[in-house]
């Protein structure tokens, strides 16, 4: 359609592609430990299926045993190497274990895989799984800005996650009427705009959990997102601020980020 | 620009809906193929849904819209951009019985790696003979092993059958087995090392190398050349080679890292990678069941000269096909060699 080839702006979480037409999206990669437990749990799969598949042959070849310890040995052999080949080229992306963990395996263009690209980075396993246990393949996602092991940087391929995602619902920060935030309303519009989106997430994920907090710890998360706002990103004066909580300044300042956004709302 | 995010929401919800409702279908399709209709409006529903993200992200902060706008964004460019073979194109039994042809040629294509893993070998074999021939200590250090140090011995247990563990058919089958999983393995140990600039698999052909020349070596001096020929051409004949293919895939392999960035068909070269490895398995299927059901047989079971003739017009006939079949018109190769790059 377009031989462009999209931008790459890897970070150290995520690859944000950029798209011919200039849209930049971004795509969480997968840690190692996710990684390993899909492989894990793949590896558990295959052996069962192999255990399976021996017993069967073993009886099948039951007066011919060495025939059966052929058949069954160059089976794994070639379960091993194309049940990840096969499922990953077939099934856009995935094996049963990726699947579960939400993962799943892209070109690093962000466009899905192709058959070759599954074969050569299962192949090149030899090589990641030396000495012993991934060790070279772990080094390799570590060393990696967008977490490739060797496989997946000769194939051109990385793993991201894709936990479910439906379209967010409204949330209503504040269920009071009055936001004394708003009597500030050139320093409420600052703060808007210095707020970083990873900041303005990190107040959500706070608000959000406030039940999951032992109570402690959500007085000294409070407690330390309140004095990283006022010292780093707006001060809002000291008389409004000492008649705060810190949870009712965290959700003033929710209120003022993600609520209505009109600048009406802003001046009351 | 700053977005009322309520009404934002509100108006444009149900074109996320409509366009999550069309991937999902499309998705659900094992052959991913789309109708006209179905692509314009994927095409029109895909702009609208970026224009979006474009929006969010520069004028609100919802991060949880933005990732949700993102993944249905990244859905729909994997649908628009990426061309998915169709399962007719992938099933054809023609194109896999093409490989017998497509293999030799991507041998002919990468014959300079290949060269190159022969020039390694030949020099572990040099080096290994050398040794064995003129520094008698190195034999132990050369080969640990007490079979490959005292020929004589070998030679006489395997005649008289006393080493041979392989007493029926059965036990044969299975030993091929093993010999064919481990030969592939570590062929493809020497096809992946190519990721360390070629400098693994030259190694691992040099080793194989010295091994190989120590052994050749020590049993022509103490007189048992033509035991150790009939032994090792039956199933070396294809064995041997093989471990030089997979060479020459990691030195291709190696060379293909390092031109990546000007690159342009990276997809024909992964394929001629993946050609090497099917081919080089290929043989050593073959070579794993002649060295479990024949080379395991000596005098008076099978004479010498009849093995020896045997690996002889195994390696012939493997000269032949790596060399003629497939071979076209030299001006049709040539275009073809332009085409995939030479590599």
């Amino acid at each position: 359609m377009n031989d462009s080839r999209p931008r790459l702006l890897p970070t150290s979480a995520e690859l944000a592609v950029a798209t011919p037409e200039g849209v930049v999206f971004r795509l969480p990669l997968a840690g190692p430990a996710s990684r390993l437990y899909a492989m894990l749990l793949d590896t558990v799969i295959v052996l069962s299926a192999v255990n399976g598949l021996g017993y069967l042959v073993y009886w099948i070849f039951a007066k011919v045993p060495g025939f059966g310890a052929m058949t069954i040995t160059l089976a794994e052999f070639a379960i091993g190497f194309a049940y990840g080949a096969l499922l990953e080229g077939f099934w856009n992306g995935q094996t049963i274990g990726k699947r579960l963990f939400h993962l799943r395996v892209i070109d690093q263009s962000g466009l899905p895989l192709r058959i070759e690209q599954a074969w050569v980075r299962n192949l090149m396993r030899v090589f990641d799984a030396l000495p012993i246990a991934y060790l070279v393949g772990g080094i390799s996602v570590l060393s990696s800005p967008i977490m490739q092991r060797f496989g997946d940087r000769v194939a051109g391929t990385l793993v991201v996650r894709e936990t479910p995602l439906s379209a967010p619902t409204e949330e209503a920060w504040n269920n009071q009427k009055y936001n004394s935030f708003t009597m500030y309303s050139a320093l409420a519009m600052r703060l808007r705009g210095a707020a970083t989106p990873e900041l303005a997430g990190l107040i959500q994920d706070a608000l959000r959990r406030r039940n999951e907090l032992a109570p402690y710890a959500r007085r000294e998360i409070y407690r330390e997102l309140v004095a990283y706002l006022q010292t780093e990103i707006v001060l809002f004066p000291d008389e409004l601020v000492e008649m705060l909580s810190d949870e009712q300044y965290l959700t003033n300042a929710a209120d003022v980020l993600f609520g209505d956004q009109r600048l009406s709302r802003i001046h009351g | 620009m700053i977005l009322d995010l309520q009404r934002f929401q509100a108006q444009e919800r149900p074109c996320w809906m409509k366009l999550e409702s069309l991937l999902g279908q499309l998705e659900g399709r094992p052959d991913r193929l789309m109708k006209p209709a179905e692509a314009e409006l994927l095409q029109e529903l895909y702009a609208q849904t970026a224009t979006d993200l474009n929006r969010v992200t520069h004028g609100a902060l919802a991060p949880e819209l933005t990732r949700y706008l993102e993944r249905l964004v990244a859905r729909a460019y994997a649908e628009l951009y990426y061309a998915r073979p169709t399962r007719s194109e992938l099933w054809q039994p023609r194109r896999w019985k093409r490989i017998f042809v497509l293999f030799p040629e991507a041998f002919r294509r990468q014959s300079r790696y290949f060269a190159l893993a022969v020039l390694v070998t030949i020099l572990g074999c040099a080096l290994g003979g050398f040794a064995v021939r003129y520094d008698p200590a190195s034999v132990d250090v050369l080969l640990p092993a007490d079979y490959l140090r005292n020929p004589g011995l070998r030679v006489h247990d395997e005649e008289n059958g006393k080493a041979r563990h392989l007493d029926s058919a059965q036990i044969e089958a299975a030993f091929s087995a093993q010999l064919i999983t481990h030969n592939i393995e570590v062929s493809l140990l020497a096809a992946a090392l190519g990721v360390t600039c070629g400098i693994g698999t030259a190694l691992l052909l040099f080793e194989n190398g010295l091994l190989l020349g120590a052994v050749a070596v020590r049993y022509t001096q103490q007189g048992f050349g033509l035991f150790v020929t009939a032994w090792l051409l039956p199933h070396g004949a294809f064995e041997i080679p093989s471990i030089l293919i997979a060479g020459q895939a990691g030195f291709y392999l190696a060379r293909l890292l390092l031109r990546r960035r000007e690159d342009r068909n990276m997809r024909e070269s992964m394929w001629e990678w993946l050609l090497l490895i099917a081919g080089l398995a290929m043989m050593l299927v073959w070579a794993g069941l002649m060295e479990a059901f024949f080379s395991q047989h000596h005098t008076p079971v099978l004479p010498y000269g009849f093995k020896v003739a045997v690996g002889a017009a195994e390696l012939a006939l493997l000269t032949v096909y790596l060399l003629l079949i497939g071979r076209r018109d030299p001006r049709a190769e040539a275009l073809t060699n332009g085409l995939t790059g030479d590599r």
